[in-house]
């Protein structure tokens, strides 16, 4: 097992995420991201029990499409906060904001920080080019003149080189997308409750092949917010606290360089090892996995990244019924992007807390003691992070 | 027909001036003899500064591709195939074009580079079938 050092142990368990907060899901909040985030912020207060004037850190990611703490934090009156992260980046930083909030309160550089997303992701900034610029990165000149810009065209790609490489199938990525509209049915907030059919799948229409509309998540409006404290605070709250027993941060190639590059491989693959380390547990301690499904692929890619099945894997372990509700690894609980709604990572760490809290309702996964829970394995950028979250 | 054009940097003009004389040339570095793309200023194996640009093969092998519908970008409205090809003489280097072969690519299959003159101020390195 991977060597910890050991004030990494000592960071293990130390803190909690003690609420979370949801705006509705929608095609067009009809509000600005500010308001989104405020109203996020105050849900999760509210869940936790915690007056806001209690906050004194904040913390968010974005792409240039959202509030920052700065706004959000003179919106709410909070005018000194200890500390604040605006972190650039989509969805591979997500859970990445989350684990240096749980650094800050673990150093007692804060006590009480909010992270929060919140998108007009359909009705403001869409994301892949529709109705905004290239996004800024040097290597984009190389793709974006050949029409190749868009996040589903680059995961129809990997996902293309897994099906050669693995033989993984349309009826694999189908089998996903039909199970996680299964348990988007079960959620009152998933934007998407009508279950769908294999053959739903394979009818709907070609976005960029090997993908389907049905292989990509959807485009919300919405906000989630979780509150991350000490965890003997957060003993002390209104909700049973949820440890972070890891963070981890992860790095990789680019889409066009990197020796022996592998793009099949995510970097999801050498942050596992890392993760697992530092909570002391392995793939079969994880009881719920809510898992980066910007695409059905990504799922896929991960389970074997994540070590939940074997390299090449990921198809079969799918369609095998594994990750179904009842399967050994329940996956996206929620519905995940592909059915509750896209918030970019924030509502599947809601979802993995929800989970151990043992409020999921009709979604609850029985006795759920460990969560998974991931961000975007590091195609897009070169970057990835994930949190293993459990009940005391 | 309108589409993004790449906007050069100080790491990448060469690439494109070369790139517009239907030249491939990639990057080698000057202490360890590394091949690099894309072009930049630092070598990822030896960590020192200081290259030459070397002709290369224009040639690769195809590691997957995508039939592209829904339209994301200005540019073609039909149904159009980007490949991504695994570069022969950068180990481990992808590079991406549109196809122009007569029939879709197949796995594996050896591609070699084929120069689209957009116009006057910009050629493009696409990719079509054999050696």
């Amino acid at each position: 097992m991977t060597d910890v050092p050991k004030r990494l142990l000592a960071f293990s368990d130390l803190t909690a995420i003690a609420g979370v907060g949801y705006t509705p899901f929608t095609k067009n909040s009809g509000v600005s991201t500010l308001t989104l985030a405020c109203r996020a912020v105050l849900a999760a207060l509210e869940d936790a029990g915690l007056p806001v004037d209690q906050v004194d850190g904040l913390a968010t990611h974005r792409v240039g499409d959202s509030a920052p703490p700065t706004l959000v934090g003179p919106a709410l009156g909070l005018t000194d906060l200890a500390w604040h992260l605006d972190q650039f980046g989509g969805g591979s930083v997500s859970h990445a904001v989350v684990g240096q909030a749980a650094l800050a309160v673990a150093t007692g550089m804060a006590e009480t920080v909010v992270c929060y997303r919140a998108v007009n992701a359909r009705s403001e900034f869409r994301m892949g080019g529709t109705g905004r610029g290239v996004p800024v990165s040097p290597e984009v000149q190389y793709q974006a003149p050949y029409g190749y810009v868009a996040p589903p065209q680059q995961y129809a790609m990997y996902a293309r080189a897994h099906m050669l490489k693995y033989g993984t199938k349309a009826e694999h990525f189908g089998q996903l997308a039909v199970t996680q509209r299964a348990n988007a049915a079960k959620n009152p907030r998933a934007l998407m409750r009508i279950p769908i059919t294999l053959d739903d799948y394979l009818a709907s229409r070609w976005i960029a092949e090997p993908f389907r509309l049905l292989d990509c998540c959807l485009e919300t409006d919405g906000a989630c917010a979780v509150v991350v404290t000490t965890a003997e605070r957060a003993r002390a709250l209104r909700r049973p606290p949820v440890l972070v027993s890891a963070a981890a941060w992860g790095g990789g190639t680019t889409h066009l360089s990197g020796p022996g590059a592998d793009p099949t491989v995510t970097a999801a693959a050498a942050l596992a090892p890392r993760l697992y380390a530092q909570a002391g547990l392995g793939p079969d301690d994880i009881d719920v996995a809510e898992l980066y499904d910007c695409f059905t692929y990504s799922v896929i890619v991960q389970l074997e990244d994540y070590g939940f099945c074997g390299k090449g894997e990921g198809g079969p372990y799918v369609a095998s019924g594994a990750t179904a509700a009842g399967g050994p690894l329940p996956v996206n609980t929620h519905g995940g992007f592909l059915s509750e709604g896209y918030v970019h990572g924030m509502n599947h760490i809601a979802e993995a807390v929800s989970q151990l809290r043992g409020d999921a309702g009709e979604r609850q996964v029985p006795g759920a003691e460990v969560a998974l829970s991931t961000a975007q394995p590091g195609y897009i950028l070169p970057a990835t992070s994930a949190l293993i979250l459990r009940r005391p | 027909m309108a589409r993004y054009r790449p906007e050069p940097d100080r790491d990448s003009r060469e690439w494109w001036e070369r790139v517009g004389r239907r030249e491939f040339a990639v990057q080698v570095c000057d202490a360890c003899g590394t091949a690099r793309f894309p072009a930049r200023a630092f070598c990822a194996r030896c960590r020192t500064e200081g290259a030459h640009w070397r002709e290369v093969a224009p040639e690769g092998t195809v590691e997957s591709w995508i039939v592209n519908h829904q339209p994301f970008v200005p540019g073609p409205r039909e149904p159009y195939v980007v490949v991504m090809v695994r570069l022969a003489a950068v180990p481990g280097c992808f590079v991406y074009g549109n196809w122009r072969g007569r029939r879709p690519p197949e796995h594996g299959e050896r591609v070699t580079a084929s120069y689209t003159r957009v116009d006057a101020d910009l050629t493009l390195v696409d990719w079509r079938p054999g050696p």
